[in-house]
């Protein structure tokens, strides 16, 4: 099974958990199963938002009084206070309130599922996988630049910023001219920027160093 | 109606007193306020041999460093402390050979960003090296030779007037401006700063951002290597018509824009693509000038 016959099942595994095979094909494809980890997290998440809850009616009363108070609100275009004060009671206020949580939660599950049937992965042809993996996500640290992050927010929390700021931007640049010199390894113009991001990169390090020190 | 009246005649009169006693005690607080922040703010001055060919290190945190030429065997080095909790240790070799400026915090204390600031104001003789190092402080140079070697993360680095000299910066976001730089080898390096130079020429003249825009005003002249590189930042280049170069600009995904008469080149070492790159070269082409962008935009102007 490769990745694209993976995806295509992928809404029945959500559902049903996938059989053999589609566990064969997650032990040995990364992205898969870090794709399959997420739409479960979704999932999870989803389902939380069923046992929706109404804040007190005091909250909604108060609203509607700020609002009449503001000229945002004339009389009329909301129930009248005394509909709400007049059934005070949880149970009430929760049977008036109650479809809208239902409605929300019914959206969100809609909205899931359509993301889950119509989710197509960009295919790339298998000489490029590689490729992009190392650079898929140009904005992510890699272990060195989450370990130099986290020194600096400890040493001198103001910097972490500006060091996450460049690091990205110079990870970003190090993606890109590597992308340019695979394409055409006898350019010298693009061996010449890879250098030079890599220089960029080794100066920001020299820098966070050279802060660290006594 | 009489009590009123002495009601206001009361009120007239204990009003001087009150105000009286409100400015002393405005006054003394004051004093109070001026004489800790005067006992907080000390300015120091040193004088300290070197030898010839040596050099001056200088490391700091915020305020601000500036640097002049001078003459004889001594760095004079000023610097304003703004708080107790930090100090300037001074250390020199035992062969003159090496001086150091460096700001630290005093043991047990922790300054904020504002306590920790030292202005520093330092001379130093000709051809004496210097590096500075710094986080938020701006450095200014004026009119140094010999090397010199500026870092700050985020201060402004400005360099003046500055001939024969081998020029390093480095700067994450701080904005780097050079002007007047002759006869010199400069090689700067920003992530996100912007780089402006000014009638900076030499040998080899190369600068390199990761986001920052470049901008480039002179002629290009003594016959060096000009190289200007950035990722996703902007190059501006405006030479005058007696500009003598052998100019290259290419960006991979960004565009290109020349309004500077080239003539042709017969050989390229790439092949010009409408848009994309170009090259030519103007008089007798004695420089090389290299522009290269990933992402970014390269115009290149007659003055």
């Amino acid at each position: 099974m490769n990745c694209q016959q993976f995806q295509e099942v992928l809404p029945y595994i959500i559902e049903s958990g996938g059989g053999g095979e589609d566990e064969e094909h997650l032990q040995t494809c990364q992205s898969c199963a870090s794709l399959v980890q997420d739409l479960r997290y979704i999932a999870e998440q989803a389902k939380l938002l069923l046992p929706m809850h109404d804040p007190n009616p005091r909250v909604w009363n108060n609203i509607e009084r700020s609002l009449q108070r503001e000229g945002f609100l004339s009389e009329g275009r909301m129930p009248p206070l005394g509909h709400i004060t007049k059934n005070p009671t949880s149970q009430a206020q929760a049977k008036s309130w109650t479809p809208l949580g239902w409605a929300l939660a019914l959206t969100a599950t809609i909205v899931f599922a359509v993301v889950l049937t119509n989710y197509k992965p960009r295919q790339l042809p298998q000489n490029q996988l590689t490729a992009q993996n190392s650079s898929a996500e140009p904005s992510q640290f890699n272990n060195d630049d989450r370990q130099l992050i986290s020194q600096l927010s400890q040493q001198s929390p103001d910097a972490r910023g500006v060091y996450e700021t460049s690091l990205r931007d110079v990870n970003a640049y190090i993606s890109d001219a590597q992308e340019a010199a695979q394409r055409d390894p006898q350019d010298a113009t693009a061996q010449e920027l890879l250098q030079d991001a890599y220089e960029q990169k080794e100066m920001l390090y020299q820098m966070a160093t050279a802060r660290s020190l006594p | 109606m009489m009590t009123t009246n002495r009601a206001r005649i009361e009120l007239t009169t204990a009003t001087p007193h009150r105000v009286l006693l409100a400015t002393a005690a405005a006054a003394l607080a004051a004093c109070i306020f001026l004489s800790s922040a005067h006992a907080a703010e000390t300015r120091k001055e040193a004088r300290i041999d070197i030898a010839p060919g040596g050099t001056v290190n200088i490391i700091s945190g915020g305020g601000s460093v500036a640097l002049h030429s001078g003459s004889g065997r001594q760095v004079l080095a000023t610097y304003t402390v703004h708080s107790n909790k930090i100090e300037v240790d001074q250390n020199s070799s035992a062969d003159k050979q090496r001086v150091e400026l460096r700001t630290h915090a005093l043991p047990g204390q922790q300054p904020t960003a504002d306590e920790a600031r030292v202005d520093y104001d330092v001379t130093v003789p000709a051809g004496v090296s210097v590096n500075v190092s710094t986080t938020a402080a701006p450095i200014t140079a004026e009119g140094l030779s010999g090397d010199i070697g500026l870092s700050s993360e985020t201060g402004q680095i400005t360099i003046s007037n500055a001939l024969r000299s081998h020029v390093r910066v480095r700067s994450m976001t701080a904005p780097i401006s050079l002007k007047d730089v002759t006869i010199s080898r400069v090689d700067i390096q920003s992530a996100g700063g912007a780089v402006q130079l000014n009638n900076v020429t030499g040998q080899r003249v190369a600068a390199s951002t990761t986001s920052g825009n470049i901008e480039y005003h002179g002629d290009c002249s003594g016959g060096g290597d000009y190289i200007l590189t950035t990722h996703s930042g902007a190059i501006d280049v405006t030479l005058p018509p007696t500009a003598s170069v052998d100019l290259s600009a290419r960006s991979t995904t960004g565009t290109v824009e020349n309004a500077f008469p080239l003539q042709e080149r017969h050989h390229n070492s790439f092949v010009p693509q409408q848009g994309r790159s170009f090259a030519g070269t103007s008089n007798s082409g004695s420089s090389s000038v290299e522009l290269q962008s990933f992402s970014g935009k390269i115009r290149v102007k007659k003055q």
